[in-house]
Formats: C-alpha cells, structure tokens, sequence
C-alpha cells in the first residue's frame, strides 16, 4: 500500500456540529443538517434549502475583538484547525517549520469580495473599505490559520471545484513525502453567502422548487493533521487512522458543468484502491460523492456497482452537510473517526476499518481516497 | 509487514537503481512499497525524475507570445499606460499593463463568448508552449499529463458585471458568472487538449503560479504524472484595481522598483504557461529543453495578512528552503528574478531577504524586477515571471529594472538599471510573496547544468 500520512487529530465546525467528534456522531446517527432556506436567504431564489453553521459564534475559541478582524471562513478554519492541533497533542512551537497547511475551498472570501465591491460599485471605489480587501483572497482562511498557530511551513489553499478538499489532501500527502514538511494541516473551507447562492441558482446548480436535480449549498470548516511516520513514532502519538490510498482523474469538460463521465470515475476508484494495495471486498465503508445532481450520482451508483460484487455499507455526508468545495474535508473528518472510534455508522461494537471517500465535481474533477484504521494498516 | 509487502519491496530493490539528485532531502520514513519510490542502501528514496521546461507561452502587455515578450523585456519596454478595460476615472489612479492583443483565433466565436478574458489568454500562452514543446497530445496516454496553475482574478471582470447590474436592479446574463471560480482556467485548459491526469489550481494571491509551477515539479517527481502544464492567468478586475488603491498601494505613474522614490505598484494582467517534463522522457523523444526546474521553496510567514516581515527573515527562510530543496548553496544562485512590487515594504523586505538568504553572494548578482516593465500580474506573475527567468538562462541576458533613478540606502543592490545585459548564469531564483505571507521561491538551472 501507499503510504500517505498517519491522521492524529480532527477538526470540524459544520452545520452538523461544531466539534469533529459532535459532527462525527450525528453524522452517523443519521442527522441532516438540511433546512429550508429562511425568508432572507431565500431573496430572489429558487433554491429551496441550504446547511448552514447555525448559531456560530466565534468564542470562546477566539476573543470577540479578534474575530473582528477574520471573516466566517477564516474563524471556521481557524477554530477547525486548532480543533485538530489540540487532538494530536502537537506542539507546533517545537518545529514550526515543519507544519503546514492546505485547504480546498470555493467560497473562502466570498464574504469580505462582495461587501467590497458592493460598496465600489454602488457607492464609489474611493468609500471601498481597505480592511475588507485582504481578506477577499481565497488563502484567506488557511493564512489566517498560519498566522494565529504561527505555521512556519508551507501554506496553499486549492480550489479545484467540490473536491478541492481532497486535492488539498493530495497536496499534503506529497509535500510530506517529498520532505518539505513533517506534518500538515489538511482540510477545506467554505462559507454561504448570499450572492454566490444567487450567482449558482442562476446557472442552475442548485436544487429548488423549479429543479429537481442539483446540489444544496453548505458550509463549514475541516481539518485533519496529517503526519509522516517518523514523526508520529517521535511523539510516540496515537495514530487515528492512515491514508492509504489516493487518486485523481479528469475528464475535459466545461468548467461549470459536470460531466458522469464513469470511465474518469472507475479510474478514481480503482486507482485508489490500487493504491491502497486493497481489493473492493476489503472496504467496510463508502463515502460516496453523492450530492443531489442526478446524472452524477447514477454514475457513480453504477460505478461502485461495478466495483464492488457486494455494495458495502454508504453513508452520504452530502446529504447531511450539503455539497461545497470543503465537504470533501468532512468526509475525510467522518472517515478518520468512523475507523478509529465505536460510534461510526456500522453494528454496535464495530468499527469499519477501510473507508473508500469518493469526491467528483464539476468540471471534470474526480478523486477518491481510502482511509483505513492504524490496526488494519499495519 | 505483511509478506506481499515484502517481497514487493525485495522486488523493487533489484531494480535498476537510479542515482538520486545530490542534497535533495528525501523522506527515509517511508517504510513500504510505493511505485514512487526506491531503494537505495537500505533506505527508500525518491526515484530520480527530474523536471525540464520543454515549452514557453506568454501573453502580455508588452508583448502576445515569447518573443515578442522576452524581445520587450531586453529594450525595456514598458507596457504601463492608462486603463481602458474599465472606467477608471472614479479612482485614484489611471494606469495598468492591460494586454492589447490575444492571440485566440484559434477558438471559435462560440467558445470565445463562453470564456473569459483570462481563459482565452491562459489558453493562448498554453497553445504557444504545447506548440513549441513538440508535444502531440493527441498521441499522449492523457491521463499521464496533467494542468496545476495559479488561479485569482478568473472571470471577476464579468462577474463584476453581473453583479452591478443585479446591484442596480437592471437585467443581469447569468452567463456572466460562469467563469468566476479561479480553477476555470484550468479545467478549459484540461478540456481544451484532452488531459485527463492530475488538475489542480493553487489560490494563493501573488503566489498563487510560482506555487503552481512547484506542485507541478512535485507531482512529476513524486510519479503523479509526466507532464503538467502549468504557470497561470490573471487580468486586471475592478475588484483588484479598487483594493490595491484602497490600501494607498498604486503608484499613478509607471511603478519604481527598488528606487527610492517608489510609490507603489503599477497592476498588470498577463497568461504565462510553461510545460514541465519529466526529463529522461523529454530527452527521449528529444524535446527542446530550456532549462531544468530543480525545485522550490513554500512557506508561511505567519507574520501579517498584508505587511511583509521588515526584517526579511521570513523571505530567506523561503530563499533558503528553495535551495535546499534544490541541493544548492548560496553561491550558486547567479541571478534574483525578484518579486520587486515597487512598494515601499515590499522592495525592502525583499532586498533584507535576498541578503540574509544569500550572503555576501547577493552582493555580486543581478537581482532585476520585471514588473517595471509588465506590472504585478498578481496571480499570473509568478508564471509570467518564471517563463522571463527560463529565457534569461537560454539567453545569458539579464532583463533590466526600468524606472530605475535614484538609489535607495534600504535596496543596495545590483536591481540591472535600465538597461539589459550579458550575465553567465548557470542556477536563477525567482521569488514571490503574497497577501497572507505566502511564500515561495522556485529556481530553475541550465538545462545542460
């Protein structure tokens, strides 16, 4: 098998929870963070639902005088991130060189970009307010987080459509492989707002009262701490689980349309699985990309139909936390903890210990990942 | 270890063992077999697969393809002049390096109506480099090539449309804001030459391409794929425009770098792509080879969102890490392709980096900054940038820092005034800094090095 990193630590702020192992838990009880959109949010649109962080706040992660200075996808990434340090049991003070991070997103910025350029186009480019532009960057978050948890390493953020999380994760994987860092912070980041909800109702990606196919948005901050062997028998910490498997394929395609293309689709999968040195039979748990546009999940039921003689057990984090760019970092979060924990989604008392993560987007964009137990990886 | 992994790995160590780059750190934590790796004196390594440029494109305000390009660098040309893409009267400044022409009549008006500026011009500067790379990408295995750019900016000249008319109650298309996710590019670039491997967009503002072209390094050396296009594009928006003049950042006349009168930076747009190739495959269907990618360094400042670290010590941990990276020393760098953004921290900052990076050694190279010439094409220029320093290692010529007037005691060193010049470079560095201190520094060397 591959080797791609032990995960010692989670983190989650999600609309399913604001703790990984909250999210984890009400994830696999069944939970769906899915509401109806309220009044306001709903302005103009023909979606219907969304998932929202509820009541986020903020503290106590995070004084009130601080948070001030972060936007809503820089306080879920930061308090997601420290969430995952603290689990580890890291000290990043004793080699900040060696930790970095990578976190896909598709909406970081989103916020602070339209307040800004609300206010140049209504008002005037001189009334524009200068502390809202850094923050309309799409590193935003993941910079944030290196500041606040002085990261010293290397720091990327990736948007490659909805699974930029698990590129994100790819990116790690070879920035520690190739030595560049020990450990690293890998996850996503997305925030709601309401012009790009308009800008996707447009365009018809989401799913409404006129639309019976197409995604629900969500949003949420993930994080998982991603480590070399060495340095986690250096620690002597507890692995929770180890990625052991990862593929990407494409498949030209318009950019902001999806393309069930099950050639690209069997090439993740499998490629994860060989990757991971494993056959289907031995997969516990699906994670699956599904995520409410019709003629992508068929591809994908078919797909793992083919794959697998027997269609292990599935479990939809869509369809619990809606679909963004970051959802592939709560799949990652909910797949670490289903193997290393007994309140994941299989029989009373067993835990899966092979999880497939599949992750397809728009564009062309597929990935898959396996995660297994640090049991069954050894 | 389970005995499959064994004798999997026994196989691999009787392979044909490759010779591994000299002062490369590699991961001896690997315990099991991965096709990616070896065996060498007991100990896993990564196998050799060293990277070469094997293709340029560019489009910019002084110049729509490399020669033209790199023929304006060399006279100095400046491609600064007022703003026409956009009303700017309402700001406080009027100037920017927009490019005049795009080289797209290779795409139907259809497919142009579908695209934005960015995407025609990435996919312009891509045409160019596939084209002089020899590539037939037709005849390639697709999923063994893949696109990693550095995305900003994207569609936000239309999206800013869409969004004033929608502000200001009039019909809005909503086909404006289809483009505006900055990994479009990347995925037109993917579909417009039938790739099918590893696709990645790196956002990380003004270094979002410089960490692209060191992901795509990674991701051939690590095995992920053959060949990757990468670099980026990035045009001029209302949104960059207005920010950058609303943090008192844009010098209203062309900008100055590293002199001692710098107002600030003048905002550029431009599409810089350059095939990366694995070189034993590059050598083998003998492709042109311009120079060799030997590595980079990222990292964090962990310092401010929008101030760079004064004392310059974050931009040489970045220098210091690219080189190591690289297995070089300081006094190996010939040349700074410096990020030199004319504004006042920046230049200087950036000077106490090279100083503390490089040692006596940066007292004894040319360090020049191309964005007097083409402006700062935030995402874009680390790409842009890139493509300049490549031809500068073909060449052994120096591109000039133009504007260049009065010396400041806070930037003292060889910035190539004005004027090109005759240089043996043998290794060059190009570094980038960004909003959030992101960091990154790449170096590439002589192909025949």
């Amino acid at each position: 098998m591959a080797f791609h990193g032990f995960v010692t630590g989670t983190g989650a702020v999600s609309p399913l929870g604001r703790t990984a192992p909250e999210f984890a838990r009400r994830l696999f009880a069944g939970e769906t963070a899915i509401r109806p959109l309220t009044r306001e949010e709903r302005d103009g649109l023909q979606a219907t639902h969304v998932a929202r962080c509820d009541g986020f706040t903020p503290q106590p992660e995070i004084p009130p005088m601080k948070a001030r200075r972060f936007d809503r996808g820089s306080q879920f990434a930061i308090i997601a991130c420290a969430q995952a340090i603290a689990e580890a049991g890291y000290d990043v003070e004793q080699a900040p060189q060696q930790i970095g991070i990578a976190l896909g997103t598709g909406s970081a910025g989103a916020g602070a970009l339209t307040e800004f350029l609300r206010v140049l186009l209504v008002e005037s480019p001189e009334a524009a307010p200068p502390f809202h532009f850094p923050n309309t960057v799409a590193n935003a978050p993941a910079s944030q987080v290196s500041i606040e948890l002085k990261l010293l390493g290397p720091n990327v953020t990736i948007t490659q459509k909805d699974p930029s999380a698990l590129n994100a994760l790819l990116y790690s994987s070879i920035a520690l492989s190739s030595g560049r860092a020990r450990a690293m912070l890998a996850g996503g980041v997305d925030e709601w707002n309401p012009y790009y909800a308009l800008g996707f109702d447009r365009v018809g990606a989401l799913r409404g009262q006129n639309r019976a196919t197409g995604i629900v948005q969500g949003e949420g901050g993930f994080a998982v701490l991603l480590e070399t062997r060495e340095n986690v028998e250096r620690r002597g910490a507890r692995p929770l689980a180890v990625v052991s498997g990862l593929a990407m394929a494409g498949a030209p395609s318009e950019p902001y349309r999806f393309n069930p293309d099950r050639r690209a689709i069997e090439r993740a999968v499998r490629g994860a699985l060989e990757d991971a040195a494993l056959s289907p039979g031995q997969i516990d748990l699906v994670l699956p990309s599904r995520n409410g546009v019709a003629e992508m999940d068929c591809a994908e039921e078919d797909v793992l139909a083919d794959v697998f003689a027997g269609p292990p057990r599935s479990v939809s984090v869509k369809d619990a936390i809606g679909e963004m760019a970051a959802s592939g970092g709560g799949q990652i979060v909910a797949a670490c903890r289903a193997v290393a924990f007994r309140d994941g989604p299989l029989a009373s008392g067993s835990r899966p210990r092979r999880v497939l993560i599949d992750s397809f987007g728009a564009g062309g964009n597929f990935l898959a990942a396996v995660v297994e137990s640090a049991e069954a990886a050894a | 270890m389970p005995e499959g992994r064994k004798a999997i790995n026994a196989k691999q160590q009787t392979e044909d063992l490759p010779v591994c780059r000299p002062g490369l750190r590699f991961p001896f934590h690997l315990p099991f077999y991965d096709s990616r790796f070896t065996w060498q004196n007991g100990r896993q390594m990564i196998k050799q697969r060293r990277v070469v440029v094997t293709g340029l494109g560019a489009v910019t305000s002084i110049g729509s393809n490399v020669p033209e390009f790199w023929a304006g660098l060399l006279a100095g040309r400046c491609g600064i002049g007022p703003v026409s893409l956009f009303d700017a009267s309402p700001y406080r400044t009027q100037t920017a390096a927009e490019v005049r022409d795009i080289p797209d009549a290779f795409l139907t008006p259809a497919q142009k109506r579908r695209m934005s500026r960015a995407d025609r011009m990435g996919l312009a500067a891509a045409a160019e480099a596939v084209e002089q790379s020899g590539l037939d990408l037709s005849r390639e295995n697709p999923s063994r090539i893949g696109v990693v750019l550095g995305g900003g900016t994207s569609g936000l000249l239309d999206s800013e449309d869409f969004f004033f008319r929608y502000l200001h109650g009039q019909a809005a298309r909503p086909s404006r804001v289809l483009n505006h996710m900055p990994d479009a590019i990347t995925d037109r670039v993917a579909q417009h030459f039938g790739v099918e491997g590893i696709k990645s967009t790196i956002t990380t503002a003004c270094s979002s391409s410089a960490n692209a072209m060191g992901y795509a390094h990674d991701a051939i050396a690590a095995g992920w794929a053959d060949v990757v296009l990468t670099g980026g594009s990035d045009v001029l928006a209302r949104l960059t425009y207005g920010g950058f003049n609303s943090l008192r950042s844009v010098d209203p006349g062309p900008c100055r770098p590293f002199d001692r009168e710098r107002k600030g930076l003048s905002i550029g747009e431009a599409a810089g792509i350059l095939v990366f190739e694995e070189r034993e495959r590059a050598r083998r269907r003998g492709a042109p080879i311009f120079a060799e990618f030997l590595g980079y360094g990222v990292t964090s400042d962990a310092f401010h969102m929008t101030a760079p670290d004064p004392s310059g010590s974050a931009g040489g941990r970045t220098i210091q890490a690219a080189l190591a990276c690289s297995g070089l020393d300081a006094a190996d760098v010939d040349y700074v392709n410096a990020h030199g953004t004319a504004t006042p921290q920046n230049d200087s900052a950036e000077t106490a980096a090279i100083k503390t990076a490089l040692g006596s050694r940066a007292r004894e190279i040319p360090v020049s900054s191309i964005k007097s010439m083409i402006g700062h094409c935030l995402c874009a220029s680390g790409a842009i940038e890139g493509v300049a320093t490549v031809l500068t290692l073909r060449d052994q010529l120096v591109p000039p820092t133009i504007h260049y007037e009065n010396a400041d005691p806070a930037c003292d060193l060889d910035y190539v005034p004005n004027a090109s010049r005759e240089a043996e470079i043998d290794v060059a560095i190009s570094n980038s800094f960004a909003f959030g201190g992101n960091s990154s520094v790449v170096v590439f060397a002589n192909a025949n090095r």
